[in-house]
């Protein structure tokens, strides 16, 4: 079916746009799906609207048309999967080196830290950190990263082993660590990562593991462990989250010198005598084990009976085909496809678990899957909002949307450090509703509003979106000649929002 | 003063539904390659002959993460809840008694009482489902679609406006308020919704930018097309209607979202009942609400927190309830509570609790027969994890609501039959 004949209502009401779609932006053929016979369309009879607002018409039976099968147009896909966002460098750089070397520039580059955050570092009960410089510290690393696949990671990461500020608070650099730790661990293996989820000091407070002891285990980090770390409900079995609660218990947080500071101030500052046994900066980032809260004795966990520790725990899961699986599919889903076939899913599961858990090599595997460059991967998933700004910023090239992009994510629905839930955000659909379409919509306009320079529109569509544009947006470029609207429409069209 | 219940006013031409059918790019997925499910395949106008009539509006509150069923009502006669928890039962000392009954409301709820003692508040207790799951997610779908057998994916306040209420509707039928996703209570193929999560920021900035978005959201090609166009329709559609029910309504009740709160809300559940009424008494059609409260999951410090996330709740309520009232239509919005589990009768070391099974449900409106339903389940015969066993499912709350409240057919949402509860007034 060719995009370009679909013809538009003439007796819309609304539509001022002209009928012609720029020409260099219409493909003229698409690749798969053609039907036979042209889809039958009921006949459209305009009515009166108490709003006056038409309703869309939903039979245009059309896909995107799918350009994977140039070099160029693969390596823009790619991009869009694991940059958040195309700055023209990167493109250009990628579009020289080609597919296949630019996957493996992604994969092997050592990540780029973000400059250090001191009021972060340093934060106390007495002087927390703001929500909006850790926010504000993350998006403008996404947008400048030499390594920007690496803060697509740590995104993935941060909804996957999770936190929020609110339950962990800001009054210590928990939430701030935990981001490093994500992004330097991002294509590590799993099994060294799970054990960092598990004494992350962010995590102990965040499911409740600092609290839980042997003798009366707290559920909430084993249950959401073995649900959304590892292996997804179904898997195991009751009596497994209870063992594995105990098995897990034990551990304390850390202390820096700068927290153990403050609180001896506040003492001091109360007229309190100092504790017989004052407290001490631990030297470490991750959880302290305290065996004198731990379980001792046997434990029954996924069919094995023996003494779990935390590593026997992780390693226990490990052995499970159920976790490799998990992983995979979750990460296919994330960064490849709304629904990964099981047989592509089995596939790099299996390489992963026979490669002892390496996430890089996972990775690696993905990216050079042929379902990855599959036509019908092709705008098959919807930008998270978070992606959604800063492609749009960088696509602009402003380095100073930050602020912005902070004030819109809430009504886009993403706020970063602070995840609907234990299981992070959704995705695709998750994204998409009246609220969420007009809150991106206007973040648009925003963003426009602050960019004093804007680059040409003229080729844009070409560089952002290969020149693959539906008929309505492309007859509404069409029809816009002021550069500024132009944008509007190119970065507030379902092309863009969409990856 | 209250204006007409919209549906009842806007002509069922005012919405185009032909039946359009979305041929789904999807079709095209080469083998090897999984379907993508065909959510957003189908058309989302689908043609009803026949809607409902009736001025009946159903608000449904979830209390997200797993709200603890005994320190809401308390068996006050009970000495096993002293010994299950410790330092919890703290609460049962402050409970509000119900009179004839051996039962005690949180001290908290206090607005909600009053409304009980005014017999316009069922309770309904031992609510759950069986093999119930202890997941989060699991359970709040099985809680969404109705259906713990999984099976469902669409959820029952969505099919219920798909079934009923889409041929004579309009967007704002179904309207979550206060958040940005769609809850999947809401989601259907068929049903159109709208999300509004804050009524101030919702409309187009920008010059041109509707007609933009209008213009260009339309026949969008792709798996999510169907869904983007709907949304930017709907978007489009509820800014006009919410300048109407603004220009509508003055509040009647002073709602309050300035609550202290162990963690800080992510929901402000005062402003999105806020939104809710001035949608109901404005006229502008809408007829299934959602908001959602979240922060119940309480594995740590349940007693402060658990108390003053229900008195967010009982302020909330009862404002909503006073402005309805107000406005003379409490007797036909009826407002409900769930949450995916109650928690386990058994605190931990954290003086908190782990996730639980069946709990207590709320339903609150002047068409309500006012009491207590459901038996209590008791704290001697714990399930072999140590939870309570339910004595009502869920789906007979459900069953209710539709049947008796907004007079349409259960079964064509819950596929069965489930033992009635009569908690709504019948003529």
């Amino acid at each position: 079916m060719d995009m370009g004949t679909t013809t538009m209502d003439p007796t819309d009401p609304m539509d001022m746009s002209s009928p012609e779609p720029m020409p260099e932006a219409a493909p003229t053929s698409a690749p798969r799906a053609a039907p036979a016979v042209a889809p039958t369309r009921a006949p459209i009879t305009r009515q009166e609207l108490v709003t006056g607002i038409a309703p869309p018409d939903l039979a245009s039976g059309l896909d995107w048309v799918a350009p994977l099968d140039r070099e160029s147009a693969k390596v823009g896909h790619l991009l869009r999967r694991t940059t958040i966002g195309v700055s023209a460098a990167e493109l250009d750089r990628a579009m020289t080196e080609g597919y296949q070397k630019t996957v493996a520039r992604l994969v092997d580059t050592p990540v780029a830290e973000p400059p250090a955050l001191p009021s972060a570092e340093n934060a106390t009960s007495a002087a927390y950190v703001k929500l909006g410089d850790l926010q504000t510290w993350w998006v403008d690393w996404m947008v400048k990263s030499p390594t920007p696949f690496a803060e697509a990671l740590t995104l993935f990461w941060h909804g996957h082993f999770t936190s929020d500020y609110r339950k962990v608070g800001l009054g210590s650099p928990f939430m701030y660590w935990q981001n490093l730790t994500w992004r330097r661990m991002s294509l590590g293996k799993l099994g060294d990562m799970l054990f960092q989820a598990t004494t992350d000091p962010a995590m102990l407070r965040y499911l409740d593991l600092l609290t839980s002891t042997g003798k009366s285990p707290n559920e909430n980090f084993a249950r959401e462990f073995l649900e959304l770390f590892t292996m997804g409900v179904g898997n195991y079995i009751e009596d497994d989250v209870k063992a594995a609660a105990k098995a897990l218990a034990g551990w304390r947080q850390p202390q820096t010198q700068a927290m153990v500071d403050a609180r001896l101030a506040a003492l001091a500052k109360q007229n309190k005598p100092l504790p017989s046994n004052p407290p001490k900066a631990d030297p470490v980032k991750t959880g302290i084990f305290d065996a004198t809260r731990a379980y001792t004795g046997t434990l029954t966990m996924l069919g094995r009976t023996g003494a779990f520790d935390t590593k026997g725990v992780i390693q226990r899961v490990l052995e499970q085909d159920a976790t490799a699986t998990f992983i995979t599919r979750k990460l296919l889903t994330y960064f490849a496809a709304p629904a990964p076939s099981p047989s592509w899913v089995a596939r790099l599961s299996g390489s992963y678990r026979r490669s002892g858990y390496d996430t890089r090599a996972l990775v690696r595997d993905m990216l050079l899957s042929p379902e990855f460059t599959a036509p019908e991967t092709y705008r098959a998933l919807v930008k998270s909002p978070t992606e959604y700004m800063v492609s749009a910023a960088k696509a602009v090239g402003s380095q100073t949307l930050t602020r912005t992009i902070l004030v819109n994510a809430n009504g886009l629905g993403q706020t970063l450090f602070d995840p609907p839930s234990v299981g992070g955000w959704g995705d695709n659909d998750y994204w998409i509703s009246s609220n969420t379409m007009l809150q991106r919509a206007n973040f648009i306009t925003t963003a426009l509003g602050q960019t004093k320079t804007l680059p040409l529109t003229a080729g844009a569509d070409q560089r952002l979106l290969e020149g693959v544009l539906g008929p309505r947006t492309a007859a509404e470029l069409a029809a816009t000649k002021d550069e500024r609207k132009r944008w509007y429409v190119l970065l507030a069209s379902p092309e863009f929002n969409l990856k | 003063m209250a204006f007409e219940t919209g549906i009842n006013k806007i002509s069922r031409r005012e919405f185009m539904k032909n039946g359009l059918v979305f041929a789904a790019g999807a079709a095209g997925l080469a083998a090897g390659y999984a379907a993508v499910p065909d959510v957003f395949a189908r058309a989302v106008y689908s043609a009803k002959k026949d809607g409902v009539m009736n001025d009946k509006v159903l608000v449904m509150i979830q209390l997200a993460g797993g709200a603890d069923g005994l320190q809401t009502v308390m068996p006050l006669q009970d000495p096993r809840i002293r010994t299950l928890r410790p330092r919890l039962s703290a609460a049962v000392d402050q409970a509000l008694p119900l009179a004839n009954t051996t039962l005690g409301l949180n001290r908290n709820l206090r607005g909600i009482k009053g409304l009980y003692d005014q017999g316009k508040v069922a309770i309904v207790n031992g609510v759950g489902y069986p093999k119930p799951s202890l997941s989060h997610f699991d359970s709040i779908r099985v809680w969404e679609t109705a259906d713990p057998t999984r099976k469902q994916m669409d959820g029952w306040l969505g099919k219920t406006i798909a079934k009923n209420y889409d041929s004579q509707g309009h967007p704002l039928v179904g309207c979550a308020c206060g958040t940005s996703e769609t809850p999947g209570a809401l989601r259907d193929l068929q049903a159109t919704l709208s999300v509004v999560n804050g009524e101030n920021s919702f409309k187009f900035n920008g010059q041109d930018a509707d007609r933009v978005m209008g213009a260009v959201y339309n026949g969008t090609p792709g798996i999510y097309g169907a869904l983007f166009d709907t949304s930017v329709f709907t978007a489009r559609d509820t800014v006009a209607r919410l300048r109407t029910a603004h220009e509508r309504y003055v509040p009647k009740a002073k709602y309050n979202d300035n609550v202290g709160l162990v963690y800080s809300s992510k929901n402000q559940l005062g402003a999105a009942l806020q939104l809710a009424a001035e949608l109901v008494i404005s006229g502008v059609g809408a007829k299934i609400l959602h908001v959602t409260l979240g922060g119940w999951d309480t594995h740590d410090q349940q007693l402060n927190r658990h108390d003053q996330l229900m008195a967010y709740v009982d302020q909330a309520v009862t404002a909503f309830h006073e402005d309805i009232a107000a406005y003379g239509m409490a007797d036909r919005v009826l407002v409900a509570t769930w949450s995916e589990f109650g928690r386990r009768p058994q605190e931990s070391a954290s003086a908190g609790t782990d996730h639980g099974t069946a709990s207590s449900m709320f339903i609150v409106g002047d068409g309500v027969r006012g009491g207590v339903y459901g038996q209590m389940p008791s704290l001697a015969a714990l399930d072999r994890g140590g939870n309570l066993q339910h004595t009502v499912d869920f789906r007979s709350v459900y069953q209710e609501i539709l049947a008796s409240h907004l007079l349409v057919d259960p079964r064509e949402v819950l596929d069965q039959t489930f033992e009635r509860l009569p908690f709504v007034k019948t003529a």
